[in-house]
């Protein structure tokens, strides 16, 4: 496991995306929806494995993913992170992503395991 | 890697290579078949079922078969079987969810509708081949952890599921008969000429020898498929040689004319145009990447 995304909420998502472009120098990367947010941009970083995910700020606090840790093997790693006692919210489910599931860190904020999946490379 | 796994809820998991005839047999559960390398087929009654690694089996409880083994390199075989209580659990759980893909049936698939139908050759893809790829890595490496197997067999039949709704439920909805059992009727026809196709791609099927396999006429045949399926028999064989010659290109030496030969094309330019406009690549440059 890895941390390789990271959420940033806000209202304007443009704004906050030429922030770190014109000022830090990261690159857009793509816009795929990670959060299911409405909308979002990822930026890649000076870090090669580590990316941002601008994503417009619904409102909903609660709801809103702190980190995102990616895997190799979501359900071996779900089921290891669940037996070691930590708290899921759901269990995995599939996106267009891939599969996915979100649990709590010890000081209660939202972290998204995830494995993406490269489906059009089976074809 | 051999071996023969039977968990404490009686779900069975066996790996092995195979590279002879086996007797008859009969499934006493619920079972998917899978090859990681070669082919194997399946003699179910009268009709032959041939599963590649880019594609999968279900065999019912209680059906009985032969499988062969027809490939050159031995066959790596991984097959899954489900006990009862562990399918009736994970569909009961399933369909009283409002989110589920069980649930996205509504009305239609009843279980005789299930049963009818989901004893064929369906296209090893999407996150079944994740998860059964995960698993099998583990058992490969000794996981003796049940409910983590039991995870992954969990999952596999929601993929499963999903894959049955797709290539089976939505295929008929697209079927312009107002008629159900007439719909059910040539959606059976059409998978019997599926599982033709998948099983002799290699070899000059003509349009008459696919139609009486399928027990319609020609003219039935071409119309229903093309509704069903989104393509033309033609079209469907030509998708299931590229991807078995891909499979060809990426696992095995040989070389590119007679890979040509063994899918089933008759001239090497053909086949480098309809795979170059399938894959945007050439068959040589797509192996030099691999």
């Amino acid at each position: 496991m890895k941390i390789k995304y990271i959420p940033i909420f806000t209202e304007n998502i443009e704004t906050q995306a030429r922030f770190f472009t014109d000022n830090l120098g990261f690159e857009i990367c793509s816009n795929k929806n990670i959060l299911s947010a409405e909308e979002c941009i990822i930026i890649k970083t000076n870090s090669p494995d580590i990316f941002l995910i601008i994503a417009r700020d619904t409102g909903f606090d609660y709801r809103k993913c702190r980190i995102v840790v990616s895997t190799e093997d979501c359900l071996r790693d779900y089921h290891s992170l669940k037996t070691a006692g930590v708290f899921f919210y759901n269990e995995p489910h599939y996106s267009p992503l891939g599969l996915g599931a979100e649990f709590m860190d010890p000081s209660g904020n939202r972290c998204l395991l995830i494995e993406e999946r490269s489906y059009n490379n089976l074809t | 890697m051999e071996y023969l796994r039977t968990l404490r809820n009686n779900n069975v998991i066996y790996s092995g290579t195979r590279d002879t005839k086996y007797n008859q047999q009969t499934t006493s559960d619920f079972s998917i078949r899978f090859v990681f390398s070669g082919n194997e087929r399946y003699n179910i009654g009268k009709r032959q079922l041939s599963i590649h690694t880019d594609s999968f089996l279900i065999l019912n409880k209680g059906t009985q078969y032969t499988s062969t083994v027809e490939s050159a390199i031995p066959v790596q075989s991984f097959g899954i079987s489900f006990d009862d209580k562990f399918l009736q659990d994970f569909k009961n759980s399933w369909q009283l969810k409002d989110d589920t893909l069980l649930a996205n049936y509504k009305r239609p698939l009843t279980s005789r509708y299930e049963h009818e139908f989901d004893e064929t050759i369906y296209p090893f893809k999407g996150d079944l081949f994740f998860n059964v790829n995960h698993l099998k890595y583990h058992l490969d490496r000794g996981l003796q952890d049940e409910l983590l197997i039991n995870e992954y067999l969990h999952h596999c039949l929601i993929n499963y599921y999903q894959i049955f709704n797709e290539e089976i439920f939505q295929k008929a909805q697209r079927l312009n008969f107002l008629n159900r059992s007439t719909k059910i009727e040539i959606l059976r026809r059409l998978n019997l000429a599926r599982e033709y196709l998948y099983t002799n791609y290699n070899q000059n099927i003509s349009l008459d020898e696919l139609a009486e396999y399928a027990c319609l006429s020609v003219t039935h045949l071409l119309r229903t498929f093309r509704q069903a399926f989104n393509v033309t028999p033609h079209q469907f064989l030509m998708q299931i040689r590229l991807q078995r010659a891909k499979d060809l290109l990426k696992n095995t030496d040989y070389p590119v004319n007679e890979i040509v030969n063994m899918v089933g094309f008759d001239c090497p330019s053909s086949f480098i145009r309809l795979f170059r406009d399938r894959f945007t690549t050439t068959p040589l440059k797509f192996r030099q990447d691999f």
